[in-house]
């Protein structure tokens, strides 16, 4: 079954479909708006009638190129081009400031690559157990992953916790317009038929990052020109010392892990993944304060994870028919369209096409290594475009974007009005990065908390009975004491010395 | 203004925000009865956690004696072209659909790189040739290669 699997994938036309979907895939997951599930959904008919391994191997190429491609922007732009790449604004956009874009995207594209390669290994060699673990998790444990996952809050609020809690906060109440989960009840839509189904996330990410800087460029376009200036770079293989490698590897090893878990657990995806691998990368580092001013770490951690959450959501996926997340279930329905049905016989059914995918995936990471490496000087030239040209041709893709997210001009409406909470926020100091996180966790913390609720006939003692739960929740209470009592050992240590400590300073 | 005045603003912005989300929450009908809490519950909670926090915050502000909380916040941003940024993003989303993405995009493009530009680096001619050459070259991989239509508008312009 493998020696056919290999046969079926290592022939010129598969090859060819893994690269040209690689190559599409970093396309799309490079432009802002555009996203791997939006790559997967355009081709998939493309595959209708193709071979089931060429067909496959077609959407495995754009899944890895689209999750991968959004480093790019996020370093070049300090724009995620996918929500996946979230955490690597963080610390390669500072890098791409400071000289360093050729640095940040060559370790980004080789991290993508081992996290991708970690991920596939896990996929190949542990997803039976690894399914079994995750068949065991009721709603009441999927609640304490939540809870846990919102505590990055408190890691990600900077100086000012409040602020960083008033963000969260609002991130979960818009998670709460349109149709609720359980009951499809509809709320908070003040009559408007456009938000039953709610905010989109790609919606929100680019009016809070993309279109809120541009319309700051705008505040500030007396020195625009003045503050742009070319950044130079130099690359030699891919930007990192076999010393810095070395000192890499239990971050990689980490990131992957929490990557794979992530990805194994339905519903959150490669954006949690790495905000959660920069976040315990940032807690186990010895220089924190270094974290967000631009150094590799940063990127390493989140896209070795955010890569490493394509093996993992694929486990749940093909073992159980469980999707990971969005661009999993519309590769699940790649899957069904081709007559292979995911659940525990899969390796019986379709054991070639299953282990086809195994290689596809392999290749693709491969492809993903050499074509992004190579394409480098193009994608470092973005950063040569004057400001006051580049700035409104990505407010026009932005907008491009959110259109065709869902067809309907009225993402387009709501790019503006998050662009404007995103001017809000920078105008009271509050930081943007909690907002996402509390939209993104909202509907998973409620639908898992009424759905426990419910099994339990309302008894709240269910999330402190179930162990796994329980684990969360100890895990979320003790990484929230943690943080808070280092904020406040910084805050006296800096007025100890006399400086003045700025509580609404936002994070860096 | 002042950060502590700034502080005291957000406070009462997110005071009536987290009391919106209750009252809006109050109405929402629980469905299934003693089954479930209702699709109430956790937007009430996520309420009473805003004003909570919002109240925290105020009193820390009103309390603030630090000498940086009455530290006058400068205004040193260029109010026009911030504003007329903000005000010409508005009019290219009301219009993207009414007059299309082709001309609602050529007319945005111009203006907001000449909005965006100074005397030493305003080229028009330049920005026209990108302002027209961009949405007719996205038009057209939507269009063609992606088959997706983008807005047309009422003059059946582009698509």
């Amino acid at each position: 079954m493998v020696l056919e699997a290999f046969a079926n994938v290592l022939n010129p036309v598969c090859l060819g479909l893994i690269w040209f979907g690689t190559m599409l895939g970093i396309i799309f997951g490079s432009v802002p708006g555009l996203s791997a599930t939006m790559a997967v959904v355009l081709f998939l008919p493309m595959t209708f009638k193709m071979d089931p391994t060429r067909g496959i191997a077609l959407l495995v190429g754009l899944y890895m190129g689209g999750i991968s491609g959004g480093l790019i922007s996020a370093i070049l732009l300090k724009i995620p081009g996918t929500p996946s790449s979230i955490s690597t604004v963080f610390d390669g956009g500072p890098m791409a400031e400071k000289g360093e874009a050729g640095k940040a995207l060559g370790v980004g594209i080789l991290y993508s690559f081992i996290g991708s390669v970690i991920g596939i290994i896990a996929l190949a060699f542990i997803s039976p157990l690894l399914a079994k673990v995750c068949l065991l998790f009721s709603a009441a444990d999927y609640f304490g992953v939540a809870v846990f996952s919102l505590t990055i809050i408190a890691a990600l609020s900077g100086k000012d916790m409040l602020n960083g809690l008033i963000a969260g906060l609002i991130g979960l109440a818009l998670s709460m317009v349109g149709m609720a989960p359980i009951d499809a009840q509809i709320r908070y839509t003040f009559g408007n038929y456009q938000l039953l189904n709610g905010f989109e996330i790609t919606v929100l990410l680019i009016g809070v990052f993309a279109v809120t800087d541009i319309i700051l460029a705008g505040f500030g376009r007396k020195t625009l020109s003045a503050s742009f200036q070319k950044k130079k770079w130099h690359l030699k293989g891919y930007g990192i010392t076999m010393k810095e490698f070395v000192q890499q590897i239990p971050n990689v090893i980490i990131s992957s892990i929490i990557g794979i878990g992530i990805g194994i657990l339905p519903g959150i995806g490669g954006s949690t993944a790495g905000l959660i691998a920069y976040t315990t990368e940032k807690s186990r580092s010895k220089y924190p304060e270094k974290f967000g001013t631009g150094i590799i770490d940063g990127v390493i951690a989140s896209e070795s994870a955010n890569n490493a959450v394509i093996g993992g959501s694929l486990v749940p996926l093909l073992c159980m028919g469980i999707p990971g997340n969005t661009v999993a279930a519309v590769f699940l329905g790649g899957l069904l369209v081709h007559g292979i049905s995911p659940g525990p016989l899969i390796f019986d059914k379709n054991g070639a096409v299953v282990y086809g995918i195994y290689i596809a995936l392999l290749v693709s990471s491969i492809f993903m290594l050499i074509f992004e490496r190579l394409g480098l000087p193009i994608f470092a030239k973005l950063l040569d475009i004057p400001k006051h040209i580049l700035l409104p041709i990505i407010m026009v893709m932005c907008c491009v974007g959110a259109f065709s997210s869902n067809s309907r001009v009225f993402d387009v409406k709501c790019v503006l009005f998050f662009a404007l909470l995103g001017l809000f926020f920078k105008a009271f100091k509050i930081p943007s990065t909690p907002l996402i996180i509390g939209f993104i966790l909202g509907s998973m913390f409620e639908e898992n908390l009424r759905q426990a609720l419910q099994a339990s006939h309302g008894s709240w003692a269910v999330f402190v009975q179930r162990p796994i739960c329980l684990c969360f929740l100890i895990a979320a209470v003790v990484f929230c004491t943690l943080t808070v009592r280092k904020n406040l050992k910084e805050k006296k240590a800096a007025e100890a010395a006399g400086e003045q400590f700025d509580t609404s300073e936002e994070e860096g | 203004m002042t950060n502590k005045i700034r502080d005291i603003i957000c406070s009462v912005i997110m005071l009536a925000f987290g009391t919106m989300m209750i009252v809006v929450a109050k109405d929402i009908p629980n469905k299934l009865g003693d089954k479930d809490v209702g699709s109430g519950y956790v937007p009430t909670f996520i309420g009473i956690c805003i004003l909570i926090v919002a109240v925290s915050k105020l009193v820390l502000a009103i309390t603030n004696k630090k000498p940086s909380a009455n530290q006058k916040i400068k205004w040193t941003s260029d109010s026009l072209g911030g504003f007329g940024t903000i005000a010409l993003m508005a009019v290219y989303m009301l219009t993207f659909e009414k007059v299309g993405f082709i001309i609602a995009s050529v007319v945005y493009l111009f203006v907001q790189m000449m909005i965006l530009s100074d005397k030493t680096n305003r080229k028009p001619v330049l920005f026209a040739i990108i302002a027209v050459a961009l949405p007719v070259a996205v038009e057209a991989l939507f269009v063609y290669a992606i088959k997706m239509p983008l807005p047309v508008g009422y003059l059946g312009f582009g698509g």
